[in-house]
């Protein structure tokens, strides 16, 4: 591996690191971007009893790249009495802060673009503005719809954000560290050596709360298709749209990832760890989230704040309590 | 978006009409007529504060036909093809009720093997109706999967009755005194095989959907039928059915040879969207053990009368009132004859229409995403509303 | 059910039918000003309103209310005759509230008025002005004896505006017909 702790050509080597970091972020970010569509659209096809994409390339593997450029090639249009610069800026401010998210997530030992003791912070403080993203565009489409869409998300993900949090907590009081690279570490290679035995309750808080911060069903109300006709992004198209559909891909990556760090080991693994271990435990979590998509109905808007505000959120609080309780009795 | 200036200026005189309340906060969205949730071309003006709604007022006539004019203008043959389009998931229930009225007024008799034909046809396509009902509002409810099966079973079915009737949807089955063509053994056979496989289906369709508690949530205690409003709006087939009263025209006023079957009538008391909900799931439990019993019963015959009128008919002078039990609920076609060889009048009877009549009173104060589950649970075919 | 209602509180005739034919088993000839009361007394019997149609016929425009009972057989059918210059019958649906679609679309089929309706806009046909579509021509209309053949059973539903020949001289003006007991 290059040492990156020297100067390069005069450009201070955390700068370098972090360039290099987004650009293979953005690689990263886009080739899954692709690859969760193809996947999603195989899962739904073959647990709906039918093939999915199978037309476009062998296994329709070719079928998202051509749906991409379809979106790019879409023409750009603004809705009529929309307050453009907010109706724009929406999308690419749920899309761009995605990146921010993956510079703390350690893929391995070493590659981590930007080695922090405040991951977790820079994390949870960042996925707060996909709220405001979803905010903006449901104001700024003009569309009434896209209103009641938008103050739903708004409810939605500001209630969830609450119990993750405690649930996240809990995990870093118990590792004494806010540093992902840490928590990864104090985890062993084999499955009883990970997080989750410690905090199941944690875990299972942590992914209902993933599952709706990032509006996916159950908890998809927010774009509830047969309710709002698309809920906050009736208006847009082409590339409009496919920046939000990326952006929610890519949260559920940035969740699944952070799911992986916390509670399944990160990058070790039985045998050789490596940055492969980290991969096949994101990818399972993201096969879970899909699954769950295609087999549950929705759940109603005051079910699911009620959830949050009379289950979850107790749930999370007690756990924390139990955590630093055990933690300062044992420590 | 200042809602008073807006509904002046912009909206049509259905907007306009649909006066904004005393409240200035609230919303006025138009639910429809091109959304995915309002089962056709419906339109349900609506004024929301935040999530609730107020008040709520559909608007129909997007998919209106003038089926009555057409049933004045074309000789009694020639309508028979209209009532397969007046709804087409239940379309030989309709085909039914309007040759049966006309055979009341003309006096033509029925052989006993077109009878069993026309209750196997009718059944046959209640529980293809029942199908698309089930996946259509879970798909309403968010779950896009269960449709994916419905339609598989559904297909079974479609394969069958195009064996018998040549067509898969807008069925013309029925005759003045029979029906078009007699049952092959390919659909005996089949029709027996897809009976043993959709029994084998239901108890999957419990266990995954109707047991699953996110559905519970969104069906129970919504949209409370009790008897009363039925009586007074006239809703029949499982919403009045959900609400504890056992009334099936079947029972009621019979016709054809259904008093010759054992079968029941699934009644629930709860009034909610669910009891609807299970009505209907119970209803294919009961069309399949009719089913069996017609295709055990049949008996050998013509399937059309030998003396069945020929197309150019005048079947004389009267009227007749003839009511059929549809999946929707009570079908009725009102038939006036003066002697001319077309009707003089033919009103239909639309069990959805009378059915979406309460929704206006049902849905004041209800959530918006209530609102949507109850108009699936009352099962509406637009074009059989509008006509 | 009883062939005719005892209690009926007003004056109208009562014909029972042959339900097997027609598939009604009573109707009932009333005039239009009693019609929500008759609805009333339907309401308090538990009958559910099924629907309200109308017909074009050379004495006028005949409303016709069909009625049936959840537990008791058969159906009832109340029939009013509108004239044909100023049709207006009173709406019942304070009574029955499914009523209120049932009469907009006669009103949009026909052009006869329901004061009391409490919505007056046109519930299947577009706005734009439009000749009611079901009207008859001149020509063609039936005359009532002729579809409803009550004339068989000696019995004259509510008087004609033109008296037929054959039918005992009753005018619209004349009070309150006979009520058959």
């Amino acid at each position: 591996m290059p040492d990156f702790n020297v100067l390069l050509a005069g450009i201070p080597a955390e700068l370098t690191r972090l360039v290099l970091a987004l650009i293979g972020l953005m690689a990263f970010i886009g080739l899954n971007g692709l690859a969760l569509v193809w996947v999603e659209r195989k899962v739904a096809g073959h647990v709906q009893r039918r093939p999915g994409p199978f037309e476009v390339g062998p296994f329709g593997l070719i079928q998202p790249i051509v749906d991409a450029v379809k979106l790019v090639g879409k023409q750009l249009a603004t809705p009529a009495g929309a307050d453009k610069f907010l109706f724009w800026l929406a999308p690419l401010l749920a899309f761009l802060p995605i990146f921010l998210l993956f510079i703390p997530i350690p893929f391995s030992e070493n590659l981590v673009g930007l080695n922090t003791n405040l991951g977790l912070l820079l994390i949870l403080a960042f996925a707060g503005l996909n709220v405001l993203a979803l905010c903006l565009a449901g104001w700024g489409q003009n569309n009434k719809w896209g209103l009641l869409g938008a103050g739903r998300a708004v409810a939605q993900s500001v209630a969830y954000e609450i119990p993750l949090l405690l649930a996240v907590l809990a995990v870093s009081f118990q590792t004494g560290s806010l540093d992902l690279a840490a928590i990864t570490a104090k985890q062993g290679p084999w499955p009883w050596q990970w997080n989750i035995l410690v905090q199941p309750l944690a875990f299972f808080l942590y992914f209902i709360c993933a599952v709706a911060e990032t509006n996916r069903a159950p908890f998809d109300l927010p774009e509830a298709e047969s309710e709002l006709t698309a809920g906050f992004h009736t208006e847009y198209s082409g590339m409009g749209f496919g920046l939000f559909f990326l952006a929610e891909y890519a949260n559920m990556i940035v969740v699944c990832s952070v799911a992986t760090v916390l509670f399944l080991g990160g990058w070790q693994g039985p045998i050789e760890p490596g940055w492969w271990w980290f991969l096949i435990k994101m990818y399972a979590l993201l096969l879970v989230i899909i699954w769950f998509r295609w087999t549950y109905p929705r759940v109603r808007f005051d079910q699911l704040l009620n959830l949050n505000w009379k289950w979850l959120l107790p749930l999370s609080m007690v756990n924390l309590l139990a955590t630093a309780f055990v933690v300062k009795l044992f420590a | 978006m200042s809602n008073c200036a807006a509904t002046e200026l912009t909206g049509d005189t259905y907007t306009r009409r649909f006066e904004q309340g005393p409240n200035q906060d609230t919303l006025i969205v138009n639910m429809g007529p091109q959304h995915p949730s309002t089962h056709g071309v419906l339109r349900v003006i609506v004024e929301l504060d935040g999530e609730y709604i107020l008040r709520a007022e559909p608007v129909l006539g997007y998919v209106h036909r003038m089926h009555e004019k057409m049933g004045e203008v074309k000789s009694f043959t020639q309508y028979l093809p209209n009532m397969g389009r007046v709804d087409y998931l239940h379309a030989m229930a309709w085909n039914w009720a309007y040759v049966g009225a006309v055979e009341k007024l003309g006096g033509v008799e029925v052989p006993e093997r077109a009878e069993y034909l026309r209750v196997i046809a009718t059944e046959l396509n209640r529980i293809s109706s029942h199908l698309v009902w089930w996946g259509a509002y879970l798909l309403d409810l968010g779950a896009f999967t269960p449709i994916m099966y419905a339609f598989d079973d559904r297909e079974i079915i479609l394969d069958l009755l195009q064996i018998v009737t040549g067509s898969r949807l807008t069925y013309c089955y029925f005759r003045f005194g029979g029906v078009t063509a007699d049952v092959t053994p390919a659909f005996v056979s089949g029709l027996k095989e897809f009976l043993q496989r959709f029994k084998s289906r239901l108890p999957m369709y419990k266990d995954l959907v109707t047991d699953n508690i996110i559905l519970r949530k969104r069906c129970e205690e919504i949209g409370v039928i009790d008897v009363d409003m039925a009586r007074r709006y006239g809703a029949t087939g499982p919403v009045l059915r959900g609400s504890g009263v056992a009334y099936d025209t079947r029972r009621a006023e019979p016709y054809g040879v259904y008093d010759r079957f054992d079968y029941q009538i699934p009644t629930f008391t709860e009034g909610d969207a669910m009891a609807r909900y299970l009505v209907r799931i119970r209803e294919m439990e009961e069309s399949v053990k009719i089913i069996e019993q017609a295709l055990e019963q049949l008996p050998e015959g013509e399937h059309l009368n030998a003396k069945a009128p020929k197309p150019a008919w005048k079947p004389g002078v009267g009227e007749a009132y003839f009511a059929v039990e549809g999946a929707r609920g009570k079908i009725g076609v009102y038939v006036v004859c003066d002697g001319t060889k077309n009707p003089y009048r033919v009103k239909l009877r639309s069990p959805s229409y009378c059915n979406l009549s309460l929704f206006a009173e049902l849905a004041q104060g209800v959530i918006l995403a209530d609102a949507v589950s109850i108009m699936g649970s009352l099962d509406l075919v637009i074009p059989e509303i509008d006509r | 059910m009883s062939a005719i209602f005892d209690d009926f509180p007003v004056t109208g005739r009562q014909v029972p039918g042959d339900f097997a034919k027609t598939g009604q088993t009573l109707s009932i000839f009333l005039e239009a000003k009693d019609i929500v009361a008759a609805a009333g007394y339907l309401k308090d019997k538990e009958y559910f309103i099924e629907d309200v149609t109308g017909l074009d016929l050379a004495e006028g425009f005949a409303v016709l209310y069909h009625f049936a009972h959840f537990d008791k057989p058969g159906r009832v059918t109340l029939r009013v005759l509108a004239s044909r210059e100023n049709p207006s019958v009173p709406s019942i649906s304070g009574v029955y509230q499914g009523a209120q679609w049932h009469e907009r679309e006669t009103r949009d089929f026909y052009g006869i008025a329901f004061p009391g309706n409490p919505n007056d806009g046109p519930l299947l046909l577009a706005e734009e002005d439009m000749a009611p579509p079901l009207l008859k021509d001149d020509a063609k209309r039936a005359v009532l004896q002729k579809v409803w053949p009550y004339a068989a059973m000696g019995v004259n539903p509510v008087p004609a505006a033109k008296p037929a020949p054959a039918a005992k001289p009753a005018t619209p003006a004349s009070p309150a017909p006979e009520v058959t007991k």
